[in-house]
């Protein structure tokens, strides 16, 4: 779960700046333009969210927005695919437990019945 | 609602290769990407392609990709990226998810090259963190220069399996083995015997049984399976892995040709349900046309030439290509294709192939 | 784990044992065993779970693949807020453009 800077065949990693993204409250190094998903992986959380029904964990499965398990709530918003999703310096990630709510609505019913 | 000439859905290398064929003709082509930017496969793809000078061999998909971009961008084609294509409608009409809006583009001709998706492996502990395709390993670490892990476990042993183990070892992970079901290693020996020099373990007729992991992967138990694939009972082994990655085929993304009314026939080596379509990649709807992963699952080579194929088709359908340069273009793009479908590997491909070709002269 | 225990619809937390009790229950076709576990109406729209479908229901109805047509697609097949889809941008007639 780390950076590769350096590469037989791609060289060595001519990134974007550094951005500073706030992780269930931490602060996190990313890279500015790099998927949300991939920056939470660079720095050791693999555990993106967990689901409504079972509360299970989940992270980075298809690594291309199709299969929606890298869902968390991105600047309030929730169900943002973060594998495709471009940091930006400032951004608050959280971790979406169930469906997620928006900051602005009601929470919603979730855990099992 | 915005209009166009060819509508290209898929900018891979099958649907760059068909928009530059079709504006080269002097057609107005739009090429259309949900992803922020084109090529599809291509620019995960770091080890050299095989097959003669005019199929690039000894490059690599990420040049080839880099290449294939300019030169839609110099024909100029319209490339619109971003850009979900969230439905096929009567007369041709695209829906199209723009960011905040939507649009609509009406076509006259359609090519659809939307490609294949990883087919899933389910087994006890696939939800954890820690398990995914090898494709998505392979986007992660060529694309994003990150690691999904350090100790990984590699389920299959088809081309994909065996490439993206040796990308992974590559990118600085350790890769603890490769299991295959099958009793026989079913990608190319070449890519086996690179990971087997590398210290890779193959293991064939093995199973994963499950992962574990409080809350991502800790471990994978495998066992060693019977002529019908069940477990043999006390051949069960503990690997101490991260990551498991699996790769067990691609299947079509045909929802707008299914949408569309397209027909299909099934076949397995291809990838499942297959739009048919004829020596022109035609499909059962006249003015749709159907090229790369999408039309049976290949490789990189062939879809760039069935992208050309359909380029050609399309712009010769709009009149755009007299009827004899047409055939002569189109000609040279089947032979070379013919010469990528040969050996063990390809003849079963090239058989398919004809199998689908058939059954749409026969609608 | 029991093996029924399986999640095959990732989105929805669907299990085996739910779907072949869908099918036990006399839905035989994709479409059916769709609307009545819900598998393959997550967000994903089926994308990662319908190949896992099939053949769960090929095995159980001892139906080959070629005899299970896959479930209807219908517009839209990417996911996308009703917001943005009522979100219409018109070239042609700048009157149709919704604020």
């Amino acid at each position: 779960m780390r950076r590769i800077e350096d590469h037989p065949i791609l060289g060595k990693s001519e990134r974007g700046r550094k951005v500073t993204l706030f992780f269930d409250g931490q602060l996190i190094e990313a890279l500015e333009g790099e998927p949300v998903a991939t920056a939470l992986m660079a720095a050791g959380h693999r555990v993106l969210r967990y689901t409504h029904q079972h509360l299970e964990p989940r992270g980075i499965f298809c690594a291309l927005g199709r299969c929606t398990d890298c869902m968390m709530i991105v600047d309030g918003q929730p169900n943002v695919r973060t594998c495709i999703t471009p940091v930006r310096d400032g951004m608050t990630v959280e971790t979406q437990r169930g469906q997620g709510q928006r900051r602005d609505q009601q929470p919603l019913r979730g855990g099992m019945d | 609602m915005r209009e166009t000439e060819i509508a290209v859905v898929g900018g891979g290398a099958a649907g760059m290769a068909a928009a530059i064929e079709a504006a080269k003709t002097g057609a107005r082509v739009t090429l259309i990407d949900e992803n922020e930017r084109p090529g599809g496969q291509l620019f995960k793809q770091i080890h050299k392609f095989f097959g003669s000078g005019v199929h690039r061999a000894g490059r690599r998909g990420i040049q080839i990709g880099q290449e294939l971009l300019e030169e839609a961008q110099n024909a100029g084609v319209e490339i619109r990226l971003n850009t979900a294509v969230y439905g096929l409608f009567s007369d041709h009409c695209l829906g199209l998810i723009c960011g905040d809006h939507t649009e609509e583009l009406q076509a006259k001709v359609i090519i659809l090259a939307t490609g294949a998706n990883e087919n899933p492996l389910a087994f006890p502990g696939w939800t954890l963190p820690g398990v995914m395709g090898a494709g998505a390993a392979q986007t992660l670490i060529n694309i994003h220069r990150t690691l999904p892990g350090s100790r990984i476990l590699m389920v299959g042993a088809g081309n994909v399996g065996l490439i993206v183990s040796y990308q992974l070892l590559q990118a600085g992970a350790e890769v603890m083995a490769i299991i295959e079901g099958l009793p026989y290693i079913s990608g190319y020996g070449v890519h086996a015997s690179k990971v087997r020099r590398a210290g890779v373990p193959i293991l064939t007729s093995h199973t994963i049984l499950k992962a574990e992991g409080k809350e991502q992967v800790e471990r994978a138990i495998i066992a060693k399976v019977d002529e019908r694939w069940y477990p043999i009972a006390g051949t069960e082994q503990i690997l101490e892995v991260d990551t498991i990655c699996f790769a067990v085929g691609l299947s079509p993304l045909a929802e707008l040709a299914w949408m569309a009314g397209c027909r299909f026939t099934y076949i397995p080596q291809m990838g499942g349900w297959i739009p048919i379509h004829d020596g022109n990649m035609q499909s059962t709807d006249p003015m749709i046309y159907v090229a790369g992963d999408l039309a049976g699952v290949e490789e990189a080579s062939t879809a760039m030439e069935e992208g050309r194929l359909a380029g050609l088709a399309a712009a010769g359908a709009l009149g755009g290509l007299s009827l004899e340069e047409g055939e002569e273009k189109k000609a040279e793009v089947r032979e070379r294709l013919a010469m990528l479908r040969v050996g063990s590997f390809g003849e079963g491909r090239a058989s398919a192939k004809d199998q689908i070709i058939r059954a749409r002269n026969q609608v | 784990m029991k093996e029924d225990d399986l999640i095959i619809c990732r989105c929805e937390e669907i299990t085996l044992g739910e779907i072949k009790e869908a099918v036990k229950l006399g839905m035989t076709t994709m479409n059916e065993i769709k609307r009545f576990t819900r598998a393959g109406m997550g967000l994903c729209q089926g994308k990662t779970c319908r190949h896992l479908v099939a053949n769960i229901v090929c095995c159980e109805t001892k139906q080959p693949p070629s005899a299970l047509v896959p479930s209807t697609y219908r517009p839209p097949i990417r996911p996308v807020s009703l917001g943005i889809l009522s979100k219409r941008l018109s070239d042609d007639d700048p009157k149709e453009r919704l604020p």
